[in-house]
């Protein structure tokens, strides 16, 4: 068999650049609200679907859509957060009754999509049909699409303005502080509900960045979100959890790792089908080895 | 006689359990006033209920002037109370920069934040050399500054340490208490919980003794200095069964 390796890597960077985008929001959520948010596959899946409608609706291009759909399902996520998780967190719920009620809210939302929109997948390429952004281009050994540069452009723009976010700004300096020691951050005089909203609101945007670009890659529908909520989470627990920097990192090993698998499950002739497991793997072994992540080599998140 | 803090008849726990029974404490402006006991006693919780962080079942706060009963410690801070926790006082992941910035975190403007810095800085040289280092990576008596200066920088009217001494050996606990004794010539009230406490009543007005999440005596610094404070007694020491100190008295 012969491995175009050049391909293999940058499918990495594609593959890792959308489950960073993924998983920056469910990190950081997780890290503030101390529980798993299971229905970030869903924040994912209505950013595809909310993409697609308002693009279709007001014939938007990507990146107008892309905005649009980041506010509103940043507050879609927001409502979820205040609405939802924080009344039962005040009421005493734990961190199992959190996740369980994500699960379930979860559920909800999956179902209501397929219900509202249709279980039927849908193309971007049907309300884009004269785009460029599938044709592919051969440089050298590589062939690539626009929408992947597009993908790892925005993975790109989304790390360095994070970080400009998480250690210029005061409300950055603040969340990875209300992450560290809550009621410290209490007793600095932070409102760490605040805090705490936008961090929900940034989070789900981001999903839907990602289901925007998932979705356009491949198809929307009603489980775009859960296709690939296993590598996300992946990324989330080998980053170490609330660690943004370890979550870029962690992205790109996945990535990597997954595309390397694809080539071991080719050569030994299985389906690709279970590429999925790679992730898997990963968290388990993360789990087991070292739960708290790649959190050690980056103590400043 | 106006103390600029006071706290009334405190009763606080957690959950469903009273920890705490009818404490009373109060503070002068530009006074340290100890609060000491063996471990277990509830002095941290008696903080923590000034703040929020236990559970209020009774009882009154007053500052300056006004009942300042079950505030939130985001207001606390912004209405003048400080407060450095027993433990995890510092941010790890945040550097010393960063840590005083979330002390500032109420501070309006751009201007104000940074003469406070400065200002911070004058105080605690040590921390000044070293703006960008990671709080976790800092020795014990370098993070206690931290602390204190974090609580510093919002400038609190009072300031309500805990323990800022556990765990220093007696340099860098020493230096900790000078800066108390600066920060109070400056004004502002402390009110310290400690273990150490020869070392707490040698710096204090005033100080209370709980035992058993009762107060089981109060007075003089100097005259509870002269106290047999060693251990046995210490740990003995009976609610009412108090022949030499002054019975606690509610105001
Ligand atoms: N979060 C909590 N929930 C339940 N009980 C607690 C909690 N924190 C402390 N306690 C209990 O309250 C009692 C008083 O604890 P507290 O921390 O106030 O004592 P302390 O005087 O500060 O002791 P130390 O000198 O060891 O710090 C102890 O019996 C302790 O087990
Ligand atoms: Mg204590």
């Amino acid at each position: 068999m012969i491995v175009n390796w050049p391909q293999v890597l940058f499918n990495s960077v594609v593959t890792g650049s959308l489950y960073l985008i993924g998983a920056v929001g469910l990190t950081l959520t997780y890290g503030l609200s101390n529980f798993p948010n299971f229905a970030h596959a869903e924040f994912i899946t209505l950013g595809a679907f909310i993409s697609y409608g308002v693009a279709h609706q007001l014939e938007l291009s990507l990146l107008p859509a892309l905005i649009i759909t980041f506010l509103i399902t940043g507050a879609i996520g927001f409502l979820c957060y205040r609405g939802i998780f924080q009344p039962l967190a005040r009421g005493g719920a734990n961190m199992i009754h959190l996740m369980v009620a994500s699960i379930a809210l979860g559920f909800i939302l999956r179902y209501s999509i397929g219900a509202a929109w249709s279980w039927k997948p849908l193309y971007f390429s049907n309300v884009w049909p004269l785009s460029s952004l599938w044709s592919h281009h051969d440089i050298g050994l590589l062939s690539i699409t626009n929408l992947w540069l597009w993908l790892i452009f925005a993975a790109v723009a989304l790390s360095v303005i994070m970080h400009l976010i998480l250690v210029k700004t005061k409300i950055g300096k603040a969340i990875r502080a209300t992450s560290s020691n809550p009621e410290l951050a209490l007793a600095s005089g932070i409102n760490i509900n605040r805090v705490i909203w936008l961090t929900w609101f940034i989070g789900a945007g981001l999903a839907a960045i990602a289901g925007i670009f998932r979705g356009a890659d491949t198809q929307i529908w009603p489980m775009t979100g859960w296709d690939i909520i296993l590598p996300v989470f992946a990324v989330a627990i080998l980053g170490g959890i609330g660690n943004y920097y370890g979550s870029i990192a962690a992205a790109y090993i996945i990535g990597l790792a997954e595309n390397i698998g694809v080539i071991a499950l080719l050569a030994v002739g299985l389906s690709t089908e279970y590429r999925v497991g790679i992730a898997f793997l990963i968290l388990i072994v993360t789990l087991i080895a070292k739960p708290q992540g790649l959190a050690m080599l980056f103590r400043k998140a | 006689m106006g103390a600029i803090f006071a706290a009334e008849k405190i009763a606080a726990g957690y959950g469903d359990v009273v920890i705490v029974h009818d404490i009373s404490i109060n503070a002068d402006e530009g006074e340290i006033v100890a609060i000491v006991g063996p471990n277990g006693s509830g002095k941290s919780t008696l903080l923590k209920s000034i703040l929020g962080f236990a559970r209020l079942f009774g009882g009154r706060i007053i500052y300056q002037g006004k009942d300042i009963t079950g505030i939130t410690p985001d207001r606390a801070v912004s209405l003048g109370i400080g407060y450095v926790p027993q433990i995890n006082n510092v941010f790890p992941n945040l550097t010393i920069s960063e840590n005083l910035d979330m002390g500032a975190y109420q501070i309006k403007g751009k201007a104000s934040i940074k003469a406070g810095m400065t200002e911070i800085y004058v105080m605690f040289p040590e921390l000044g050399t070293r703006k960008n280092a990671l709080a976790g990576n800092l020795s014990g008596g370098e993070r206690q500054m931290l602390a204190i200066a974090r609580a510093m920088i919002a400038q609190p009217k009072v300031l309500l340490l805990d323990e800022p001494l556990a765990s220093l050996s007696p340099k860098p606990a020493n230096a900790i208490l000078s800066k108390m004794q600066k920060i109070k010539e400056a004004g502002t009230a402390i009110i310290i919980v400690e273990q150490n406490v020869k070392k707490a009543l040698s710096i204090s007005n005033r100080g209370y003794v709980l035992v058993n999440g009762t107060c089981a005596m109060e007075g003089e610094a100097a005259s509870l200095f002269a106290e047999d404070f060693s251990k046995e007694r210490f740990l003995g020491l009976e609610a009412r069964g108090i022949d030499k100190g002054l019975p606690c008295v509610h105001n």
